[in-house]
């Protein structure tokens, strides 16, 4: 065991905070209020990625044949980490190189990859995930938006709910069913966002404008080619995708980096003295350690090639319990700061509640814990 | 990074393994409050394996590794300060070793008993004897699962250790959460099985959510806890030490009452071996001034 990064490592990371530096405005950290789906960001993210993309910053996790510099995951880990802690200056496109990118690399058809990936490497594409439905959202498989084959066309009816970026995204992953079997009857397309018939409208949130939607498709005709994998391979698609998006983004790093300000800024007041804050201050730096340390520990078994399973959702609850035990810290002892007083802390808070909701609801992880984990037998449904 | 273990660590740990084998199928149910095996001590000094910190090629962490694997098992021998702390005494400290704060020397210490050494750490200072009888009085029905004992008197002559207290504290805090998340992944193993095995309302315990979540989140803490035990025992950093044992104290406070609770009546018992785990965790949770103690360490090393 070496908990040292390598000289290799320690580069890429300062090469990653140099970039940030010479190229976020200097007035960013308010900037990045807007939150990482509005329009502001969503517009200035293309110029970001674009030039993150020309110094071979955007995916360089990836294999060189598809655009990609063929890093290992701890590569990937120091991106995310670097990107999330400035605020996520990549606004959605996270999501195309956490999993979007991987997913279609796994599973694409050569005309699927051709037609998204250069899209997604050159730092332009924005994509929405249309999983979570009014009546299914913990629960997914229960999902009723219906894909009807019609020929060369499926036709698509239904409704998706509290989907990020739809409003501005110009291609859906959109889970959809084709059959009534609960988990073999459910198929990916990837939608064309001004494909007609599809109607999106914002929902007003707590995590910044524009972040979630509704979406209904009626009657919206989409190609057979726009299939991914075979009809019914949703749920193995899905699996692998989240696998990626559970550990996809490192809120253990914005957490500790919020915190770590957060003390600065008390020390600063002369309110970093008392015992009690001092403790508070280290228990949430427990949590946000031992976060971190769970996430590494799986990437380091994705750098040996070994299949990731439900160890993900360990490391994930403890992000969850960091990022909370943080929001707490700053509530307490630091309330300007979800006032104006410090946009850097309130940025982290406005994001830290969908630590829990998000890509798979923390209950949902304890139950994967006590199943695949614990290995305990499962409740009756 | 790398976090895989090295084959020598891989051998170490697969030796411990085949040496403890035999000590597996010992009789639990009448065991009291403490199981210790002195054949099963003597095997393990005899082969090495509480002297791996010696060697600067295994180093901290490996010593570390063999105080997590050990702490599993249902007898407590003591390994944590020895693997841990002895590296920095020297090769001649009698066994066991005691680790008692210079000012809280009215609180039962493990393993004290005539003939141990105990290793006085004061803020500034490290001193240490070896117990005689006189120093001595045996805790037996002390409610813990380790031998215990207290120091009634010290001799006037003690040796004085050109070490740094400071680093005694670090390696004391990780050694104590080495051995804690041994011990909390044991009695998780434990508690999850009773669970699985014990029907009511003609299902598993094991299929109530009330009990599966607090299960996971205790696999979440047991897991968490390994990792930042290694990592403070493979830098010595005394802030990673400080937030490793902070989280051992805490994660011991948070799952020892939910696993006995979980056990129902059969976690009052001295029949199930739950305890065996648990009685030490607690034993841990007042070390260093507990969680307030380890968390104001914590906050000196991280931020000033």
């Amino acid at each position: 065991m070496n908990f040292e990064w390598t000289q290799d490592e320690e580069a890429f990371r300062q090469r990653l905070r140099d970039f940030l530096a010479a190229t976020l405005p200097e007035d960013w950290e308010r900037f990045s209020q807007h939150g990482p789906a509005s329009p502001a960001l969503t517009d200035y993210a293309r110029t970001f990625c674009g030039r993150l993309a020309d110094e071979g910053l955007l995916t360089p996790h990836w294999a060189r044949e598809i655009g990609g510099q063929g890093l290992d995951p701890w590569h990937q880990t120091i991106l995310a980490e670097e990107m999330w802690i400035a605020g996520e200056p990549r606004g959605g496109q996270y999501m195309n190189v956490n999993w979007v990118g991987p997913t279609l690399i796994r599973y694409g058809s050569d005309a699927q990859k051709a037609r998204y990936l250069p899209a997604i490497t050159g730092g332009r594409a924005l994509w929405c995930q249309g999983f979570s439905e009014p009546g299914s959202g913990s629960d997914l498989a229960s999902l009723r938006t219906r894909a009807t084959r019609d020929g060369d066309v499926y036709r698509v009816s239904g409704q998706k709910i509290w989907t990020s970026y739809a409003g501005l995204a110009d291609t859906c992953f959109l889970v959809c069913r084709t059959s009534d079997d609960r988990k073999q009857g459910i198929s990916i397309l990837l939608v064309p966002m001004d494909t007609p018939g599809i109607t999106v409208r914002q929902i007003p949130s707590l995590i910044g404008e524009g972040d979630i939607h509704e979406v209904f498709f009626d009657d919206v005709v989409v190609p057979v080619e726009a299939r991914l994998g075979e009809e019914g391979q949703a749920w193995e698609i899905i699996g692998y995708s989240l696998t990626n998006e559970r550990l996809g983004i490192p809120r253990y790093a914005l957490a500790r980096a919020a915190l770590d300000r957060a003390v600065t800024l008390l020390q600063a007041q002369g309110e970093f003295a008392g015992e009690a804050v001092r403790i508070e201050a280290a228990h949430a730096a427990a949590l946000c350690e031992a976060a971190r340390m769970a996430s590494y520990a799986i990437v380091d078994r994705r750098c040996r090639g070994e299949a990731i399973g439900a160890e993900s959702s360990s490391a994930r609850f403890a992000t969850v319990m960091a990022e909370r035990r943080v929001c707490e810290f700053i509530v307490e002892y630091l309330p300007q700061a979800l006032a104006d007083a410090h946009p850097y802390l309130k940025m982290h808070h406005q994001r830290g509640i969908v630590a829990g909701i998000a890509a798979g609801a923390a209950e949902i992880q304890l139950n994967i814990i006590a199943s695949d984990v614990l290995k305990l037998p499962r409740e009756p449904r | 990074m790398n976090l895989s273990l090295t084959d020598d660590q891989i051998a170490i740990l697969d030796a411990i393994d085949t040496l403890t084998r035999p000590y597996a199928g010992a009789t639990l149910h009448e065991a009291g409050f403490a199981l210790t095996s002195e054949a099963l001590d003597r095997d393990l000094a005899e082969g090495g394996f509480l002297d791996i910190g010696f060697d600067p090629d295994l180093g901290a962490i490996s010593a570390a590794l063999v105080v997590e694997r050990l702490a599993r098992l249902p007898q407590t021998v003591e390994a944590a300060a020895s693997a841990l702390i002895r590296p920095l005494l020297g090769d001649a400290t009698p066994r066991p070793l005691c680790l008692v704060e210079e000012d809280k020397t009215h609180r039962p210490v493990r393993f004290l008993a005539p003939g141990a050494t105990v290793l006085l750490v004061g803020p500034d200072r490290v001193r240490s004897f070896v117990a005689g009888p006189e120093h001595v009085r045996a805790e037996p029905e002390a409610l813990y699962a380790y031998p215990m004992g207290n120091l009634i008197a010290q001799p006037d002559d003690r040796t004085d250790h050109s070490v740094s207290a400071d680093d005694i504290r670090t390696r004391w805090r990780v050694a104590l959460a080495a051995e804690a998340a041994g011990l909390l992944a044991a009695a998780l193993d434990s508690t999850a099985t009773y669970v699985t095995d014990r029907q009511q309302f003609g299902r598993p315990l094991a299929t109530f959510q009330a009990l599966r979540h607090r299960l996971a989140e205790a696999q979440v803490r047991a897991n968490g806890l390994y990792w930042l035990a290694m990592k403070a025992a493979s830098t010595l950093d005394a802030g990673d030490a400080a937030l490793a044992a902070l989280h051992a104290q805490e994660s011991a406070r948070t799952s020892v009452y939910d696993f006995h609770q979980f056990l129902g009546a059969m976690g009052m018992t001295l029949e199930h071996p739950l305890h065996l785990w648990t009685y030490r965790l607690k034993a841990l949770i007042g070390d260093l001034g507990g969680r307030g103690g380890q968390a104001l360490a914590a906050a000196d090393a991280l931020w000033g």
